[in-house]
């Protein structure tokens, strides 16, 4: 097990290194795009997010994130409003490359009662081909109660380069961590990735055998 | 200078009966992603129909009767919906055309 576990952790950083910009959902649709998003992360964090895109480059909207201990009995409710800005795009002739920030401010509340004022701040870098696809992300939400990031790793495989209007199918390993004693280690799921038009879905279990499911839409 | 002139009237008229223009597109690697394009260039009063294709970086739009979109327009909608055009050609091939074309290549 301590030898499997050496490995994937190779594979992480392997992957880490060589691919140059690694993403899940972007926050930004297009221009006057707006995108749907709903998470459940293995019973230690939910989101909900909405955003409104005036511009290509720029989204913003409003979202709520639960976190659940999965080591204590700590809980956190976020309530936050958020910008998001698309800081470059590399449109490739076969591949794409993003990288976006996006920062915010909320409300949040403990298990223990307490509640403050809180602020986000993240950024996301990605890079797809039709076959290949990847992206690292880290969200941090900070108060005077709490703070926690979470970082977000996934590598993507497609069985078939799918069309624009075809069923798009990936195979996808998430590595998720999250500092303030919310997981211990990396979480990791294999996620099976479907798209189409604009409706997005991925669910698949992490090693623990939760359920890891996220589900999109851009209208 | 007649043949100037013979070979500008030639382009004009092209242009006038061009009745689909085809666009090569960088960075089409995504349909969820890439279905900004279409949504954009449909809300064109000019546009009759529209044809992305990942596998060819084709983006086409079939023009209504008579109607045109200026090449610095649909740049600007391409940028918009995050997407950089590379080359833009006008023809009077029907877009069933350029569908099939498209189809026959993918199969």
């Amino acid at each position: 097990m301590k030898y499997l576990h050496r490995q994937a952790c190779r594979a992480f950083l392997f992957m880490a290194v060589v691919t140059p910009f690694v993403a899940d959902g972007k926050p930004i649709a297009y221009a006057h795009g707006t995108t749907v998003m709903a998470e459940y992360g293995a019973g230690t964090m939910a989101e909900a997010q909405v955003f409104y895109a005036p511009r290509y480059n720029m989204s913003f909207g409003a979202g709520h994130l639960t976190l659940d201990s999965d080591i204590d009995e700590r809980s956190r409710d976020i309530t936050y409003a958020r910008f998001n800005y698309l800081v470059r795009r590399w449109n490739l002739e076969s591949a794409q490359g993003n990288i976006f920030a996006w920062g915010g401010l909320g409300n949040g509340q403990t298990d223990t009662g307490a509640e403050g004022s809180t602020w986000n701040a993240g950024a996301q870098g990605d890079y797809e081909t039709r076959r290949l696809y990847a992206s690292i992300k880290t969200d941090l939400f900070d108060s005077s109660e709490f703070s926690h990031r979470i970082d977000t790793l996934q590598l993507g495989v497609a069985p078939y380069k799918h069309e624009y209007a075809t069923l798009a199918t990936w195979f996808v390993v998430q590595g998720r961590q999250y500092t303030g004693g919310i997981h211990s280690g990396t979480e990791w799921a294999l996620l099976l990735r479907l798209f189409k038009r604009g409706a997005w879905f991925e669910a698949g279990p992490t090693l623990d055998g939760k359920l890891q499911a996220m589900f999109m839409v851009n209208f | 200078m007649r043949i100037h002139m013979f070979l500008a009237a030639s382009l004009l008229s092209a242009a006038a009966h061009a009745e689909t223009i085809e666009m090569k597109v960088n960075g089409l690697v995504c349909g969820f992603c890439a279905q900004g394009i279409e949504k954009t260039l449909r809300r064109d009063p000019a546009t009759a129909d529209v044809i992305v294709s990942l596998e060819h970086r084709l983006v086409a739009v079939s023009l209504k009767e008579g109607q045109d979109i200026p090449d610095d327009v649909l740049r600007k909608q391409l940028t918009a919906s995050g997407y950089d055009v590379k080359e833009i050609a006008r023809t009077s091939t029907p877009i069933a055309e350029i569908r099939a074309r498209i189809a026959g290549k993918s199969q």
